[in-house]
């Protein structure tokens, strides 16, 4: 281990620079803040992503090498755990905004208060936000036009009231797109096109998108798509005042005498050790990680892990789950197209309504079957070889389309991140161990939104539909919330309104870990706009807190 | 990587981790010998079998996977598509691990499935005739399917396979779809014989996309390119 100066104190430090670590670190420094970013992963630019499934999809391009970051998971605490690749986000300058196609919907102003709209459900952990749609609406303004989204306001019946339309218009149609809107209209329901991640138009500067077939799980070798490394990193760049430091490790947090956190320790890419003191703290390394990253921070103050006085760190965690209706149609829907996600969605059974005998709701959108080849995702009954395999994927390929859900699953005390007691990862750091088990609100929510999404495809005319059901929470989203939750009882949150440890005076955490409950929609919008106030809040208080 | 190797890594050998690289991965284009070579070529043909249209055999599936485990120096194209990325590092070292591992499956597989096709047809697999060949496969795959408990099929519609846990027929159809649909950088998917199959018109290289020249729009819905581009004259 060579001895290294140390690096300069710095106003904030930041463990993350993915979605939430990103819009931070722009707001922060925009705002006068001297910034050090510390990222687990390399710093790529557009030039190392490219067109290709093999090496995005089966060969770990930008997803965690399992080898190298495995996880594992089990469905209660009596059983073994197992080795998985659960939950997959890229780690590295852009985290998932890097390998997502960027579906971004706002959160209904119901999702802020589940608990008192749907009341106690036995066995899971409802919890109202202790904010509001209200409270949020200005940052989920400021994202879509700082970010970059396309969509048409309004067009979601169920949507809150919004202060701004979008800055730009939908994406163009797609055919499958088109089905799902011709299926919804004819059952009567709502739809929308679903708001995206890309520039329909020019916007600040930045050119429209470009629309190929490799889009969802692939990086954008173009730049043009809305990502935390095409957007929020280089403005925070800009300002001079962001020191981002990729392949740094952060092993540890350290405390100080008078219980806040002193430095972070991370190993750099030559295995190098490297104290980082900062004033303030900010964790955005996902749910999963910033949870472990807080366990893995044990001191004698904290024996069970950083501002986990409550034994609450890691628990409530939720992950969503993706499944499909799948239907087949006589003539060429091509929903490679655009990457297989552009885009179009419903949040008709979004909303809690008792008389379906389930909590809550999520949303649902047209969607591909391959990404965007048929070499990992196959229709739910084709043979995994043989002729008939063959003339399947001849035959289906371009007249398949799924309608897929977002399972809103509930947040269970016993669900829970912990470290694992065998596995370490290629670092020597134990692992995250994933305890998760489903709540029979996610078996009866997941059959009825997959029935829905058939009855959409039926109606638009397919000749066969297929429904697969999720019977488990595989973590095949790549969404992550809760480990953290922000409430205003100390007793029930691990973080306060402000996204602040209770604990810890220093310390925020600003990805999904903060989300009382996951919502049916799929989160990075609203992980932007709640880092986003939480970052303007600090701003407004630095003073004092620091 | 720590000395102690956890649960993950005592399946790999601890001489695939840290044995010399030269040892372990001889620096060519090619693993299979000529038996498990022609053995795979014909399993392969019966995984995407040829019809009235080329099959795993034309598209050449057999030169994308011997290229795969001939070592790590074809893991990820160059985006561009202007050769491969060199691994360094413990992505390197990882990759050395993984490949081991799927040329030992692979090993295995081939005797397997020889001592099957002696023991019910009296001959190894690639004299058999493609009926043959098809029930030594299938019988291989159910024996496989009970000794690993049935997890080798994913739920439908899950994204995420590790090819490290798949048992060796599982693994044979994944890499022949992977060699069949694949950017034919990889060795497969000749002359995009696997997108003409299924009607895909991707991109004549890596560096159409790379460069953002492919363009998906002529597949949207009717006149939707024609607004974007309209829409977006001069930008």
């Amino acid at each position: 281990m060579a001895n290294r100066t140390k690096p300069a104190r710095a106003d904030g430090c930041i463990i993350g620079a993915g979605a939430s670590g990103a819009a931070v670190a722009k707001v922060l420094t925009e705002n006068g803040v001297k910034v050090v970013g510390l990222e687990k992963g390399p710093w790529r630019g557009r030039e190392t992503f490219g067109g290709d499934e093999l090496a995005n999809i089966n060969r770990y391009n930008l997803w965690p090498d399992p080898l190298l970051n495995p996880r594992t998971t089990r469905a209660a605490a009596h059983e073994k755990p197992r080795m998985e690749l659960f939950c997959p986000v890229p780690q590295m300058v852009g985290g998932g905004t890097v390998h997502w196609q960027g579906w971004l919907p706002r959160f209904t102003p119901n999702d802020f208060r589940l608990r008192t709209v749907a009341g106690e459900l036995k066995g899971a952990s409802l919890a109202d936000w202790p904010i509001t749609y209200d409270e949020l609406e200005p940052y989920y303004a400021k994202v879509e036009w700082a970010f970059g989204v396309s969509g048409q306001a309004g067009a979601n019946r169920f949507e809150g009231p919004r202060s701004k339309r979008y800055p730009c218009p939908p994406l163009p149609v797609s055919r499958y797109a088109e089905k799902f809107h011709k299926g919804c209209e004819a059952l009567g329901w709502n739809s929308f096109p679903t708001p995206q991640a890309a520039l329909s138009r020019a916007l600040n500067g930045r050119r429209p998108t470009v629309i190929s077939a490799f889009a969802q799980q692939h990086g954008d070798p173009t730049g043009t798509r809305s990502s935390a490394l095409n957007v929020f990193v280089p403005d925070a760049l800009k300002t001079g005042r962001f020191d981002l430091r990729p392949d740094a490790y952060v092993r540890e947090l350290t405390l100080d005498s008078s219980g806040k956190i002193k430095s972070a320790i991370y190993e750099d890419a030559e295995g190098d050790l490297i104290e980082q003191e900062a004033d303030l703290f900010f964790l955005a390394c996902g749910a999963v990680e910033s949870a472990r990253l807080l366990l893995l921070s044990k001191s004698g103050r904290f024996p069970r892990g950083l501002a986990n006085g409550s034994d609450l760190v890691g628990r409530n965690v939720t992950f969503h789950e993706y499944s499909a209706a799948v239907g087949i149609f006589e003539d060429p829907i091509y929903a490679w197209a655009g990457g297989g996600y552009v885009g179009a969605s419903s949040f008709q059974f979004y909303e809690h309504n008792p008389s379906r005998g389930f909590v809550s709701g999520g949303h649902i959108a047209c969607a591909g079957v391959g990404i965007p080849l048929p070499i990992n995702w196959r229709l739910p009954d084709a043979p995994a070889w043989g002729a008939a395999a063959k003339q399947n994927d001849r035959d289906n390929f371009n007249h398949s389309m799924a309608v897929a859900m977002v399972l809103h699953d509930m947040p269970r005390h016993e669900n829970r991140v912990e470290l694992d007691d065998e596995v370490e990862d290629a670092w020597g750091l134990p692992v995250a161990r994933i305890t998760t088990s489903v709540h029979e609100n996610d078996l009866r929510q997941g059959r009825f939104l997959i029935d829905r999404g058939a009855d959409i495809l039926e109606a638009a005319g397919a000749k066969r539909v297929q429904k697969v059901y999720a019977e488990r929470v595989t973590g095949n989203c790549s969404h992550q919330h809760g480990t953290a939750r922000m409430g205003d009882d100390p007793s029930t949150s691990v973080l306060n309104r402000w996204c602040r440890a209770h604990e810890v005076d220093n310390l925020y955490v600003v990805d999904g870990a903060p989300f009382p409950t996951g919502t049916g929609a799929n989160p990075t919008l609203t992980i932007m706009a709640n880092a986003w106030r939480v970052a303007e809040k600090v701003v407004e208080r630095r003073g004092a807190i620091g | 990587m720590n000395e102690v190797s956890a649960p993950p890594f005592e399946d790999l050998s601890a001489d695939a981790l840290t044995a010399p690289e030269e040892t372990i991965i001889v620096s060519k284009q090619t693993f299979f010998d000529a038996h498990q070579r022609a053995t795979i070529e014909a399993a392969m043909a019966r995984i995407i079998p040829t019809d009235q249209e080329p099959g795993a055999r034309e598209a050449g599936t057999i030169d994308f996977v011997d290229r795969y485990l001939s070592g790590i120096e074809f893991i990820y194209a160059k985006p561009d598509g202007s050769g491969f990325e060199t691994l360094t590092g413990k992505r390197a070292e990882a990759w050395r691990g993984r490949v081991e591992i799927l040329r030992k499956t692979y090993v295995d597989g081939i005797a397997a499935l020889d001592v099957l096709s002696r023991e019910t047809f009296g001959t190894e697999f690639k004299t058999l005739d493609e009926r043959r060949q098809d029930e030594a496969l299938l019988r291989l795959a159910r024996k496989e399917a009970q000794a690993s408990g049935a997890q080798d099929e994913g739920p439908a519609l899950q994204q995420t396979l590790t090819e490290t846990e798949l048992s060796f027929v599982p693994l044979l159809a994944m890499h022949t779809r992977q060699g069949f649909y694949a950017d034919p950088i990889y060795g497969g998917n000749r002359d995009q014989i696997g997108w003409k199959v299924i009607g895909f018109p991707g991109p004549s290289s890596l560096l159409e996309v790379f460069t953002g020249r492919y363009s998906a729009l002529p597949w949207f819905a009717e006149g939707e390119e024609q607004k974007y581009l309209e829409a977006n004259r001069g930008e």
